[in-house]
């Protein structure tokens, strides 16, 4: 085998790589999480009491609602395409396109 | 139907650009549909007339060579100076997006950063409804300073020899020199130069504090009257 | 459902790919990319006041800076991901392109294009609206072109049979949203509107650029290259749904946040800060799915360097948007705008990702385009090394700079001295350009080396992989 580095035969998942892989997952999701969650409180805290003002609480909250809106028809869609069947089957397409790779290089 | 063709080129491709374009521009479009869009002609304004007819005292022969010499009679006059300031204005625009000028020096002016003290006023839609902001020229960085209240702070003369070569004014101005405005020498300003200049004394000349000066305190000259008290 | 395996009456490579177009789109990108580099060393040396050609009027520094930013965008990255493309989309596809002679028109109709945008820019005939400074007179042009390129790209996906490649999707959408981009940003400002929703449009001119052009571009051909030189498929098809519909949601709704605190209608910018925050969840899980293709691989990144090209991308892609979904916010905006931060943020993203992206395609191309093993290995490790830390060095510096300069603003500070505590900034900005024009420079020459050395009768080393 000209390139070992190259030729991957799939990762032999230990108990000891899957705590590793965990361990990263978590850490990194805290160090996003965490900046994240403190702004949302407190841009949330300011949304709140912007909305309790009578002259601008209208216009501070109808972006809010136009948002929340768009984003749950989106979401019923996607609900609906999944409850048709659309995800069925949805990784073949990954393993089909190594397949014809490795047949356009065997002939080419 | 996520996967599909028609799915990505309809909802994808289409829909989801259409729905940012109507929420994202055509909504501003439509609010602001109601402030009618000035005309350079209409543009023109005693401030700025007043630093335009500046530079051709200063720059008579520049001038004359330029815009030729008013036709004489008053009322045509003012008509013949107008039409020229209009010339200069859309020359001078022209250059300022050609030179890249709006690279460097945005033209608008936040209310956050205490930007209204040292700029001015804080800009307004109003402001920009007009012929020479296609495109709008808001800009994105300030190498050098903002530029929309610039204008009859500093005078022809300073502009002048600053386009020519800024560090003479300016020590440590990463500015480029544009001795292509000119013939030669700062107090040879051609077409290029004199219309750069008028543009720039336009920008804010329809404010009503033209000239705006950081942290500006009138003059500390007494009245002859308030001399005597005191001595 | 059929699929798209191999049959016997398969075209077999040669049939698909043109792979003599795919190296001139290569070549020329290379070409655009060092005038670019070069016009940025000229911006950069006015910065610090040794212009060479100072006072020359078509050496102005302005201009130079638009041909800058244009080159890069029009020049560099269209043609690599172009290039790109017509080797990859015939063999996602097993169909060969619309007409191989519209390719060649194509290439010819889009060199004009830039070169005349270059020239009609150095001749002071730009319009007022970055990444649209095109002269009007090639802009009609320009958009016939994008519509031939769609025309003659999406013909092959139509053709297809079966379920799409996630690729695919994206190069399916970007072929669409260019078009209608290029259009938007192009004519509605300068013909239509001005002012205040002028600048709403602009926003989202030269933010659909960067998002609907060379984003889904870049990212379609990562799905496409990365799973090939790693020989094992993505780690999740299903969750690249989620970046792609994601992005397409998200990405084009975000336009305003590049005006914010303008006359613009405030809840319009709440919504483009509240879109961009969302982006950067989406594009959590694309890293995600990247990272977890080379899990328990990560050792190639070593030996093969298209993958560490690839990868040292998507770190900067993933800070790139992580500091986004801080900068847009207006507490930041306070202070960054304006400052050198945005010039440190346009260079992670345009040089950090894309052109990382495009350098380890062209490293894994050129040895198959050109039947040859690389001439030499040191030579591509300086050309990735040059380029990441100089890159590093650059963006950091300027970040950093962009904070500075922002309090030194807002504390009112004299004009005069945030120019000074800039300057030495700006010397190692110029060196850290240099720097990555050194790595560029490497590249060529290991290109020319390579092309003069004798070809090989093997079929070249399997992923770029380099001789060690």
């Amino acid at each position: 085998m000209a390139d070992p580095t190259c030729e991957s035969t799939g990762v032999v998942s230990t108990h000891k790589d899957r705590s590793i892989a965990w361990t990263v997952t978590i850490a990194f999701g805290v160090v996003i999480l965490i900046p994240c969650l403190m702004g949302f409180i407190v841009k949330f805290g300011e949304l709140v009491a912007l909305t309790k003002d009578p002259a601008d609480g209208g216009f501070a909250i109808t972006p809010v609602i136009n948002y929340l809106l768009a984003s749950a028809g989106f979401f019923f869609l996607l609900l609906w395409a999944a409850l048709n069947g659309m995800f069925r089957d949805l990784e073949r397409p990954k393993y089909l396109m190594l397949e014809n790779e490795r047949e356009l290089d065997a002939h080419g | 139907m996520f996967e599909s063709k028609s799915g990505i080129l309809y909802i994808a491709g289409i829909g989801f650009f259409a729905l940012a374009f109507v929420s994202n521009a055509l909504v501003p479009w439509l609010m602001y549909r109601d402030i009618p869009e000035k005309t350079v002609a209409e543009l023109i304004n005693p401030n700025l007339r007043y630093q335009f007819e500046d530079l051709a005292r200063r720059y008579p022969d520049s001038f004359n060579a330029t815009y030729g010499t008013p036709p004489g009679g008053d009322a045509k006059d003012d008509a013949w100076w107008n039409e020229k300031c209009a010339d200069a204005l859309r020359t001078g625009h022209k250059l300022y997006v050609g030179e890249g000028c709006w690279h460097c020096h945005s033209q608008f002016v936040r209310p956050v950063s205490n930007e209204e003290e040292r700029w001015g006023p804080v800009s307004r839609s109003v402001e920009y409804q007009n012929e020479l902001q296609r495109p709008v020229l808001f800009g994105t960085r300030r190498v050098g300073p903002d530029l929309c209240r610039e204008g009859g702070r500093r005078s022809n003369d300073w502009h002048a020899v600053h386009f020519f070569k800024p560090e003479s004014l300016s020590q440590a101005s990463p500015m480029p020199e544009y001795p292509w405005f000119f013939d030669g020498s700062p107090d040879k300003p051609n077409a290029k130069g004199l219309a750069i200049m008028t543009y720039i004394q336009w920008l804010g000349s329809w404010q009503e504090s033209y000239p705006y000066y950081e942290a500006y305190v009138p003059s500390p000259v007494r009245k002859p009257e308030e001399i005597q008290e005191t001595e | 459902m059929t699929a798209t395996a191999i049959t016997s009456d398969t075209k077999s490579h040669e049939e698909l790919v043109d792979e003599k177009i795919v190296k001139f789109y290569l070549i020329t990108a290379l070409i655009f990319l060092t005038t670019s580099m070069l016009a940025g060393i000229l911006v950069a040396l006015q910065m610090i006041r040794h212009n060479p050609f100072a006072g020359i009027e078509l050496f102005s520094p302005g201009r130079w800076r638009m041909v800058h930013t244009n080159a890069v965008a029009y020049g560099f990255l269209a043609n690599g991901f172009l290039g790109c493309l017509h080797w990859a989309i015939p063999r996602l596809t097993l169909q060969p392109v619309a007409n191989k002679k519209l390719s060649w028109f194509i290439f010819a109709a889009w060199q004009v294009v830039v070169g005349a945008t270059a020239i009609g820019i150095l001749l002071g005939e730009a319009q007022g609206l970055e990444w649209g400074e095109t002269p009007v007179w090639i802009d009609p042009l320009a958009q016939v072109g994008l519509l031939l390129v769609a025309i003659n790209f999406m013909t092959p996906i139509a053709r297809m049979k079966g379920p799409m490649y996630v690729s695919l999707w994206y190069f399916l959408a970007a072929f669409v949203w260019t078009f209608l981009t290029y259009a938007m940003g192009n004519f509605i400002p300068e013909y239509f509107v001005s002012g205040t929703s002028a600048g709403a449009v602009g926003g989202l001119f030269i933010h659909d650029l960067v998002g609907l052009f060379v984003t889904p571009l870049g990212w379609g051909l990562m799905y496409y290259f990365v799973p090939i030189l790693l020989k094992r498929p993505i780690w999740s098809h299903g969750l690249s749904l989620v970046g792609f519909w994601g992005l397409a949601f998200f990405y084009p709704l975000q336009g305003i946040h590049h005006f914010l605190y303008t006359p613009i209608p405030l809840f319009l910018q709440y919504g483009a800060i509240v879109s961009t925050i969302a982006v950067e969840l989406v594009v959590t899980t694309v890293i995600i799915n990247f990272f977890g293709s080379i899990w328990g691989n990560a050792g190639v990144v070593r030996t093969n360097l298209p993958i560490r090209w690839f990868y040292t991308g998507m770190i900067y892609y993933f800070l790139t948007c992580l500091q986004c979904a801080f900068q847009v916010t207006l507490t930041f905006q306070k202070v960054i705008h304006f400052t050198d931060w945005v010039v440190g943020h346009a260079h992670m993203v345009m040089f950090g990702v894309f052109s990382m992206w495009i350098m380890g395609m062209m490293t894994y191309l050129f040895p198959r385009l050109l039947g040859r093993n690389w001439a030499s290995r040191s030579l591509c490790e300086w050309h990735y090394w040059l380029s990441t830390l100089g890159l590093f060095v650059m963006a950091a510096d300027l970040i950093l700079l962009g904070l500075f300069q922002g309090w030194s603003w807002a504390a009112l500070e004299p004009w005069d001295a945030s120019v000074d505590f800039s300057f030495p900034f700006w010397v190692l900005r110029v060196i850290a350009g240099l720097a990555m024009f050194g790595g560029l420079l490497a590249f060529l020459t290991n290109i020319w080396l390579t092309f003069r050395a004798a070809p090989v009768t093997a079929p070249v080393k399997s992923g770029g992989l380099l001789p060690t």
